[in-house]
């Protein structure tokens, strides 16, 4: 496939200047770039109209449920509903079932990403068996099928001795951690802030201490342990300074994310028990927005992630306390950020770039892609005129439980190629 | 106006809380009447769906709707398919399929009453979800203030307890504030939210609660049941701190302030015996108003079935 984009305003993770040009990609790498260039015969051409030329973004944070959770996604709707929103490889979080915690479980989820995704699948591994926090998991096994991450999340390793003993371990093998972050006793199973909201729905709370307790707890032994941790999902923005704190001292390798959901909304949002505001860390409050911003507009946070967390709607459409945590995020969240931070003029497209496409491949110790001669085509066009509206067609996920529902937002994913494939078209 | 259901008192607006109370008045007025029943609700069907143990809501709702004329079922949630792991849903729809009028709903988790009204046409009432809402405690106790204080506004109401587990607390303390009564909150630090709604105020020392000068202490249920973990050292230390002994009921003699509690009572621990025998004690007002609200609450109601 020979393809020659031209108009195109091309972002990238170093400027927030967008440079307009033409691009001609043949056999899976980009080949030119330049203004007025002209189409080898037999290429495509396909007119960019001002649209921006992006790197395909990468996820490090997604739940598929596949094996074990069929019903919620697959690997195959996952990964369909990653490039519905202009991105080009995840990070599997090992909480199957079975969980993500041996070669065994590795190996076949890879095949069924092998057979089933258009797009590179990447997986996490479990740091104890079953995610129990008792036992460590077969790390060895795991990490010569190239797993680097390990994680129990979706719960914290309750017991700090074996998370330290597992870091020291396995950080020999050039492996990192990542944690999810709340003591159980303290948080409880509630996901919900504890504050106003919880007082007036009669749900008992869970305090921004739960979480900025362990935040704090796990950065100290991968201090102690000389390991990387990568703190995921941020939800308080002093769980931000937290991690602002120590980087600043810079005597252990830590690295975080925040999700769209927790830069954009409250537990206000909950309103009459909507459980497409539940998700752990739960969300909390304007104040907590705000510093979740500045913190990753200042490189706390070195990488977005969704946390995409399907559910059927059966299981959404329980009460509140009963209904699962998490939500749904790819195929929103590159438009949301566009419409809410970009247009609106809180960041640039270089955030974004280096943010959701950049540094989570690096993370798992990717090259990043970028729109430069000798690149790999990996890309997409987003149109800053259109816009998107997520209906439950929209959606590629087998889940719509998302707080964007039905929501029309500025933005549009018109284009996703990788390699010598146009994985989506609008 | 009608509503389908009746979930939370925060939904209502005054002019309906003022409705339903003096709808309230003639269902009393018929309590003194040999013959107490109303064709009101003559051919309509009431479900009690009970998945908490209750006796005196659950006996004041069966009252209520049989003294209208209802024909009253009982859903046995021990005995039926529930205990053997069936869904809420798939129970409200079994109930949509008998064509029930209303649904008497009490569940332990907050929300439940709304899920269950957003999956049938039948009028569905919550008797109490979690620590969310009991919105008929609330108007009971309205009504029953009401009958102390015809004019309310104005009026102090202290509430005493465990405010972070009680559904009593938010409902009376929601509909006493929509009609402009002042309420506080006493109890222990643990167990009264410091994060709650700005226009009540906090109390956790007994003296400064009472130098607020309270018309009516209403003293909820110290309930260790809902209590995951220890909020507080011993039912002992709460008694003494801030359960009405004798020497504070004698001050509230002299003060003659009147007295509530949503039963049922732990004598020792909210309160003590001589509580019991104090003559401005409104505890079985309480009960028989409950009776009189939840028969105009299901007169005013309107299932969804009906045109």
């Amino acid at each position: 496939m020979t393809l020659l984009i031209t108009n195109a305003r091309i972002a990238s993770e170093n400027s927030p200047d967008l440079v307009s040009g033409d691009v001609l990609i043949s056999d899976g790498k980009i080949q030119q770039i330049g203004s007025g260039l002209t189409a080898p015969e037999g290429a495509r051409v396909i007119d960019a109209r001002s649209r921006i030329l992006a790197p395909g973004m990468f996820d490090a944070h997604v739940h598929f449920r596949e094996p074990g959770f069929e019903a919620k996604e697959t690997i195959a709707s996952g990964t369909e509903a990653a490039i519905n929103g202009g991105i080009t490889g995840v990070v599997m979080m090992p909480n199957t079932r079975p969980a993500i915690d041996s070669a065994t479980v590795v190996a076949n989820v890879l095949d069924i990403a092998k057979r089933t995704a258009r797009i590179p699948v990447y997986t996490s591994g479990c740091v104890t068996k079953d995610r129990h926090g008792k036992e460590m998991a077969g790390i060895d096994g795991m990490r010569a099928l190239g797993v680097v991450m390990l994680t129990d999340d979706g719960d914290t390793t309750g017991d700090p001795a074996i998370l330290l003993r597992a870091m020291q371990y396995a950080t020999e093998f050039g492996m990192f951690f990542a944690s999810h972050c709340e003591v159980p006793e303290l948080a409880g199973p509630r996901a919900l802030n504890e504050g106003l909201v919880s007082y007036r729905l009669g749900i008992k709370g869970s305090p921004a201490c739960a979480e900025e307790i362990i935040i704090d707890r796990d950065i100290r032994l991968a201090h102690a342990a000389g390991a990387h941790i990568h703190i995921q999902h941020v939800s308080s923005k002093l769980g931000m300074e937290t991690i602002r704190w120590w980087k600043q001292r810079g005597d252990v390798k830590v690295t975080a994310e925040v999700s769209p959901h927790h830069l954009l909304f409250t537990d206000e949002h909950i309103g009459d028990f909507d459980t497409n505001y539940k998700m752990n860390p739960p969300l909390r409050t304007r104040a907590d927005n705000e510093g979740l911003l500045q913190g990753l507009i200042d490189g706390v946070f070195d990488l977005i992630a969704t946390d995409h967390a399907p559910h059927t709607p059966f299981e959404k459409s329980q009460d509140f306390v009963s209904a699962p945590n998490g939500i749904t995020g790819m195929d929103t969240a590159l438009v949301s950020l566009y419409h809410h931070f970009v247009a609106t003029g809180k960041f640039g497209w270089d955030l974004i770039v280096k943010r959701y496409s950049a540094e989570p491949r690096r993370l798992l110790g990717l090259p990043a892609v970028s729109i430069e001669v000798g690149q790999p085509a990996d890309f997409i066009l987003f149109d800053t005129e259109a816009e998107t509206t997520f209906t439950k067609d929209f959606m590629k996920s087998k889940s719509q439980n998302t707080p964007f529902i039905d929501q029309t937002l500025k933005g549009r994913v018109d284009l996703v190629v990788l390699g010598t494939e146009i994985l989506l078209e609008r | 106006m009608a509503r389908k259901d009746l979930l939370d008192i925060s939904a209502l607006d005054r002019e309906e809380i003022e409705h339903l109370l003096d709808q309230s008045i003639p269902f009393k007025e018929l309590f003194t009447r040999s013959v107490k029943k109303v064709p009101a609700l003559k051919g309509k069907s009431v479900l009690m769906l009970f998945y908490e143990p209750s006796t005196r809501t659950h006996s004041s709702f069966e009252v209520a709707a049989k003294r209208l004329s209802a024909d009253v079922t009982n859903f046995d949630v021990a005995h039926s398919s529930i205990a053997k792991g069936e869904s809420v849903r798939e129970t409200v729809e079994t109930l949509q399929a008998m064509r029930t009028d209303y649904i008497i709903v009490r569940h332990k988790a907050s929300g439940l009453p709304g899920t269950i009204a957003r999956l049938t046409k039948a009028s569905v009432i919550n008797a109490g979800d979690g620590a969310h809402a009991h919105p008929t405690q609330g108007l009971l106790d309205a009504f029953t203030i009401k009958e102390k204080f015809p004019d309310p506004a104005g009026k102090k109401v202290l509430i005493i307890g465990d405010i972070l587990h009680s559904r009593v607390a938010r409902s009376t303390s929601t509909i006493l504030k929509k009609l402009g009564v002042d309420v506080a909150y006493l109890g222990p630090g643990s167990l009264v939210p410091r994060t709650g709604p700005e226009n009540i105020r906090r109390f956790t020392d007994y003296k400064e609660a009472m130098a607020w000068s309270p018309d009516v202490v209403y003293l909820l249920r110290v309930q260790m049941e809902r209590q995951d973990v220890q909020y507080f050292p011993s039912l002992r230390e709460y008694h003494k701190l801030y359960g009405i002994n004798d020497a504070r009921l004698d001050e509230i003699r002299k003060r003659g302030l009147y007295l509530m509690h949503p039963g049922p009572v732990n004598r020792g621990v909210e309160l003590c015996d001589a509580v019991m025998d104090y003559e401005r004690s409104l505890i079985n007002d309480q009960v028989e108003n409950g009776i009189a609200v939840r028969m105009a609450v299901l007169y005013w109601l309107k299932p969804g079935g009906e045109s």
